[in-house]
């Protein structure tokens, strides 16, 4: 064949797999009960008498900065609804993948909607979408067609949506239970939110200003961009106005140069970061003494180690891996998507409005101790729903994770009285 | 004025990680007229190498090897993807070179993984004090070993039977390849020095906070450095690079104070309004050569 007779033939037939002729996904919707449920067998099925549930994963699998959690996250759900299946599936009917339509979102809320679109018509709904941007992308479109989702991310916004299953406290209310903590413990005077811009940083550095002012203390906030070599003037700020407290909502690398580099320069005060500012190889970096001696941890639940049926079931499931606290937060969010099923499934109403009926009737969860039930509420208004209890943990070598808890489960007092009207970035 | 002076050596020692990048982009430049966007993907892949090979050799063997092994990639990047391309439009070769960062990119993306690596220096966040100021030892050891890899390379190009082929190609290709130089070995020569001079730039972006994913992003702020040097001079270079560095880290220090209007962060941009107010003032860059086009 000549050259140009097999440019023709490559482009003709990269023409018609791009407009949908040749297909090897071409999936199987003779059987379907509804979009995203078939009575076939999944394709990894435990019983192959069962129907099956597809659930969608869109995640930040390759470049992204939160792959580091968000690897863990997807495969630590791949796990939880293995067991489910293992466990006698969704009503003894229907067993649930999570595997069949699992896209990557490089964190960029454009590719996030592009994936979206090319599994959407497959999936009854989401096991997760990664990211507070990525998923507002999307949200317009989750929120027309009915399909409930399981966030990975902890946003204030989603208390507003019916169609997003959160589960733990959101970044604003951790943040303000951070500051109600170092109250108690430090007595700090001033307060630094040192934060990445958008729904994440600025939902944190909102519930810090809140708790700042609730208790009298004097707040700045300062809004970093990413990467370690960017953080010149953070640390800058952080040494030169030298706050009692600061509340850092970032990346792990970019935790490690401000805590790191600020205290090389001198700094004494105490660092409480966000839940996902952490990452347990930060012990192996140069600021590891640092992050010993001034740093503690928000969370907005439990880590690997801790000892629950939740965490030992996650444990078993997930076998000998490297531990890290994305396949916790994982895990655990998927316990109110599994509840919702199980509802949806008991109430006969197969489909994405019967699954959006199901959510909005939880008013508890059972999450197998990992965290309260009450953390599943979806039931009540957005201001009795919202779940207000986190912890606090300090960095410790010997833990598997990295951190160890110094304070469990409590709800400090400006997060008790504070009344959620509305996303707390719009606050700061 | 101590802060000043701190926020000064901090600069001198970012621009030195700037400068090594800067260099090699123009020592390709001169030598091929392409601009090569390989670049951060060399220097990223340097850094990993070492974080790897610390593990077995200590930290300055392993910096040697990697400047080495990086060198010897961006051999074998110019005999397979660029050497063909000789005598296209450079802007083909340019956008070739893209493609070679992406791939690059991806492969040494697999050895990092999820999280940062270390490239275990010596320095890590240690300070030094000199005449009362508090400096990092990093920013040091970047300066210096900046200011002796700059001396050796201008001492090969004036002294070395290479380098003077090297500076004869770069002024006049046809008339050199006339007088016997093999402007095939200048080219690869130039693509091994701008790997190896990134290499142990990568390093240095390393020291203190450890590589990711993301780090290569900070490779693209030589782009403006070789753009205020001028992009056909290694002196140039160096001093864009370093100015650059220093710029952004005076204006990380105290815009804030002096100038809040501007917003958070403006640092970030500040590499990019500099290279804009010198492009309004010397469009061929500081030290760079002002092209004669006869119509």
């Amino acid at each position: 064949m000549s050259k140009r007779h097999l440019v023709i033939a490559v482009s003709v037939v990269a023409l018609l797999s791009a407009c949908g002729v040749i297909r090897g996904d071409d999936e199987d919707q003779k059987a379907a009960v509804t979009t995203g449920v078939t009575n076939e067998p999944c394709p990894l099925a435990v019983d192959r008498n069962k129907g099956c549930i597809y659930l969608g994963t869109i995640s930040d699998l390759t470049s992204g900065p939160f792959a580091a959690l968000a690897v863990p996250i997807t495969q630590a759900q791949k796990a939880f609804w293995n067991r489910v299946n293992k466990a006698g599936g969704i009503g003894g009917k229907y067993e649930v993948d999570v595997q069949a339509y699992v896209r990557d979102n490089k964190y960029n809320p454009e590719t996030h909607n592009q994936v979206y679109q090319e599994i959407k018509n497959n999936v009854l709904g989401l096991a997760q979408t990664l990211g507070s941007p990525t998923t507002a992308a999307i949200l317009a479109d989750l929120k027309a067609n009915n399909v409930v989702s399981a966030p990975a991310s902890w946003t204030s916004a989603w208390e507003f949506e019916d169609v997003i299953v959160e589960s733990g406290s959101n970044y604003c209310i951790e943040s303000m239970n951070a500051v109600d903590y170092a109250m108690e413990t430090y007595e700090p005077k001033t307060v630094m939110a040192v934060h990445y811009a958008g729904d994440y940083g600025a939902d944190a550095a909102a519930g810090a200003k809140i708790a700042a002012e609730g208790n009298g203390l004097e707040f700045t906030a300062v809004e970093t961009p990413a990467g370690a070599t960017e953080q010149g003037r953070a640390i800058t700020e952080i040494t030169k106005n030298k706050p009692d407290l600061v509340i850092l909502t970032t990346g792990p690398a970019d935790a490690a140069a401000i805590i790191g580099q600020s205290a090389a320069a001198g700094f004494k005060g105490r660092f409480i970061g966000t839940g996902p500012t952490w990452n347990p190889a930060l012990l192996q970096s140069p600021a590891a003494p640092a992050i010993l001696a001034l740093y503690e941890q928000s969370a907005p639940g439990k880590p690997w180690g801790a000892d629950t049926p939740g965490h030992k079931a996650m444990r078993e499931a997930l076998g000998n891996v490297t531990p890290n606290d994305g396949y916790t937060s994982g895990w655990s969010w998927s316990y109110p998507l599994k509840a919702a099923l199980d509802k949806m499934v008991a109430g006969g109403d197969v489909s994405r409005k019967g699954l959006l009926a199901a959510v909005k009737s939880l008013s508890t969860v059972d999450y197998e101790g990992m965290l309260p039930p009450e953390a599943g509420n979806y039931a009540g208004d957005p201001n009795t729903a919202t779940f207000r209890q986190t912890l606090i943990s300090k960095p410790d070598r010997a833990a598997p994770t990295g951190v160890t808890i110094v304070k469990d489960f409590y709800t400090g007092p400006t997060a008790q009285s504070y009344t959620m009207d509305g996303p707390c970035f719009d606050k700061l | 004025m101590k802060g000043v002076l701190e926020s000064l050596i901090r600069g001198l020692g970012t621009g030195s990680v700037y400068a090594l990048l800067a260099l090699g982009f123009v020592i390709i430049y001169k030598a091929t007229r392409v601009i090569s966007f390989a670049q951060p993907a060399l220097m990223i892949a340097g850094a990993v190498a070492v974080s790897y090979l610390v593990q077995v050799t200590g930290f300055y063997v392993a910096v040697l090897l990697s400047t080495l092994l990086i060198a010897g990639v961006a051999l074998v990047v110019e005999r397979v993807a660029i050497r063909p391309m000789v005598g296209r439009p450079v802007f083909v070769v340019a956008i070739i070179t893209l493609g070679v960062d992406v791939v690059i990119r991806v492969v040494v993306n697999g050895f990092i993984g999820l999280d940062v690596r270390q490239v275990g220096d010596p320095w890590g966040l240690r300070l030094a004090d000199i005449g009362g100021l508090a400096v990092q030892q990093r920013w040091i050891a970047m300066f210096l070993t900046t200011a002796v890899l700059v001396g050796l390379l201008f001492a090969f190009f004036r002294y070395t039977r290479y380098g003077l082929a090297m500076r004869a190609a770069a002024f006049d290709q046809e008339t050199a390849l006339a007088q016997g130089v093999s402007v095939g070995m200048v080219f690869a020569l130039s693509w091994g020095l701008a790997g190896g001079l990134a290499a142990v730039a990568g390093t240095f972006v390393g020291t203190g906070q450890g590589v990711d994913q993301l780090t290569w992003i900070i490779a693209l702020k030589a782009l403006p450095a070789i753009i205020v040097g001028g992009l056909d001079s290694l002196g140039g270079a160096v001093i864009g690079g370093l100015v650059i560095g220093v710029v952004e880290s005076l204006v990380q220090s105290y815009q804030g104070d002096l100038a809040p209007w501007l917003g958070q962060n403006f640092a970030v941009v500040t590499p990019y309004v500099v290279m804009l107010l010198v492009l309004l003032v010397r469009p061929y860059g500081l030290f760079g050569t002002p092209e004669v086009e006869r119509v």
